[in-house]
């Protein structure tokens, strides 16, 4: 290889400026925007729990969703509650949105579950309904096991909670047929486990963003989640089982062309490594 | 209860803690206010615990404490919503400080008073305009204006600043991951089929490769999935056991107030 002021062209390969890098990655994301690639999604077996959870929840109770995020993290969480909604009003299950942190979760819920229903015709309070922000984690989660209208108070808009047609014998935890926890944060599950799904048995399940999934497999794997989807991906394959492609199915593909590039210039970076050091060892000799 | 007599028994109540307090701070020296302290924070312990222990009768559910429950968690309520007030006074003391000295950045603390008085103005507002379902075509100025600020600059900025992340990621594994010794190859393989088998170029990649249970394994997708599943779960388990005996002698540390290094520890 030919030597350019000092260097080679693999020890350049270990030293790319950074701003190439940014550059490289941001045309990645901007051509499968506009050109996407479509590549298959093929629904993983967390995925298909989840679902199948869903599908299972006996149509007598409410299912719970606990939006647990706010803008940081939108670009997983939002698409997974947006697939999660789908499927309920797919399913003809009825479900409440509630959020105990961060508060900004309750609002992009709300915006996404207005949007969606609107699909389905569905009428807020009959068939879906939101219980607004609740303070207090493991203290909601314990006077909502015990009495939950009490616990609920007003929903989202300021009317007592009882006053929907929804809450109709909604008494305890007993009434809740699943709770599906959406969240880019950690901790909320521990505590849903903890003081609902374990003492209560009621069946539970969660969505993630793809960088704190891996500490949840052992819920997953003990048999404590019925289903968990993982990040973007997760929410891409419950669109593919709903069979409505979204936003999800378009992240994938542009992440699915990040992963390579990032993975091409590891390969590069470790190649000039390797030659280099080769070379340097020849050298030495 | 009336709306004027709930404002009295709100203003009366906060009068009567204030008062409290302050006959408290005054009366009590610093070994008094740690006693206080610990007897408050060992009752809310003992509270919680005893009433998931104790045995529970009748539908719903409940024992002697279960009551209790509902009117104790709005005094947490109450007591973080006094952290919050506390909060934006220090934001308000240290940049109004910046502002008022010109120190360098000051515009940035200007800035962070503009945002907070323009969002805490609207916010009420739009909350108090209770408008009919469904909302009108075109919305109030004050509904609209709290629209641009949250839809259109907060969510926008807060995940702008997240996206960022990603170029900071793609870089820092670029410069950072080089096989220097075997344990580092064997990661990067791991990190390879991981990430490879969480998009669908995986997928795609080995597609060619029949969905039979033995050959179906190294499809991308399979493999990603068992490396988390059965590489990943143990190690998982293994850290979450550990930080759940961390977590109990924590807790026991704080409930019986042995933990060293708080404000009153630090005062004597």
């Amino acid at each position: 290889m030919e030597e350019t002021a000092g260097q080679t062209f693999w020890q350049r390969m270990q030293q790319i400026p950074r701003y190439y890098v940014y550059l490289l990655l941001a045309a990645v994301v901007v051509w499968q925007l506009l050109m996407p690639i479509r590549l298959p999604i093929v629904p993983s077996s967390a995925t298909t729990g989840l679902y199948d959870a869903i599908k299972a929840a006996p149509d007598d109770k409410l299912i719970i969703i606990s939006t647990d995020w706010d803008a940081s993290t939108q670009a997983e969480t939002g698409p997974q509650t947006q697939a999660v909604i789908n499927a309920c009003f797919q399913l003809k299950k009825r479900f409440v949105i509630m959020n105990m942190q961060p508060p900004m979760g309750v609002k992009l819920s709300n915006d996404i579950a207005l949007a969606v229903g609107k699909q389905y015709g569905a009428r807020y309070g009959i068939d879906w309904a939101n219980w607004g922000y609740k303070y207090g984690y493991g203290n909601v989660l314990m006077a909502l096991a015990k009495d939950i209208p009490k616990a609920i108070g007003d929903d989202f808009d300021g009317k007592p909670a009882t006053t929907l047609p929804l809450m109709k014998g909604v008494k305890d935890i007993k009434s809740i047929s699943l709770v599906i926890e959406i969240t880019g944060l950690s901790g909320m599950t521990e505590s849903w486990i903890g003081l609902i799904q374990g003492p209560y048995q009621v069946p539970f399940a969660s969505a993630y963003t793809a960088v704190m999934a891996p500490g949840y497999y052992p819920f997953l794997d003990s048999g404590q989640m019925k289903g968990m989807l993982v990040g973007a991906k997760g929410a891409a394959e419950m669109e593919a089982l709903v069979k409505r492609p979204g936003s999800a199915t378009t992240i994938m593909n542009v992440q699915s062309w990040a992963h390579v590039l990032i993975i091409v210039l590891i390969v590069l970076g470790n190649v000039g490594y390797v030659l280099s050091r080769s070379r340097r060892g020849e050298r030495a000799r | 209860m009336t709306q004027g007599a709930l404002v009295l028994r709100i203003v009366a109540s906060l009068v009567g803690s204030f008062v409290l307090l302050y006959i408290l701070h005054r009366v009590l020296g610093p070994r008094g206010r740690r006693w206080l302290i610990a007897i408050v924070t060992f009752a809310g312990g003992l509270f919680y615990g005893l009433e998931w222990y104790f045995p529970v009768h009748g539908h719903p559910a409940k024992n002697f404490l279960t009551d209790y429950i509902e009117p104790v968690s709005n005094m947490l309520a109450v007591v973080a919503a006094f952290t919050v007030g506390l909060g934006i006074y220090s934001l308000c003391q240290v940049h109004g400080r910046n502002v008022a000295r010109q120190r360098p950045g000051w515009y940035n603390s200007l800035a962070f008073f503009v945002a907070m008085v323009a969002m805490f103005t609207f916010g009420l507002w739009e909350h108090y305009l209770h408008l009919p379902e469904p909302a009108p075509a075109v919305l109030p100025w004050p509904k609209a204006i709290y629209e641009v600020l949250f839809s259109g600059l907060f969510v926008p900025l807060q995940a702008a600043t997240f996206s960022l992340l990603a170029f900071y990621i793609a870089s820092a594994a670029y410069r950072a991951f080089r096989i220097r010794s075997a344990e580092a190859a064997l990661m990067m393989t791991a990190a390879f089929i991981v990430m490879l088998g969480q998009v669908p170029i995986g997928a795609w990649l080995t597609d060619a490769i029949p969905h039979t249970p033995v050959l179906g394994f190294f499809r991308l997708e399979k493999l990603g999935e068992w490396v988390l599943r059965w590489l990943n779960t143990p190690a998982q388990r293994g850290i979450l056991f550990g930080v759940a005996v961390g977590a109990l002698a924590m807790s026991l540390r704080v409930w019986l107030s042995l933990e060293r290094g708080t404000f009153f520890s630090e005062q004597s």
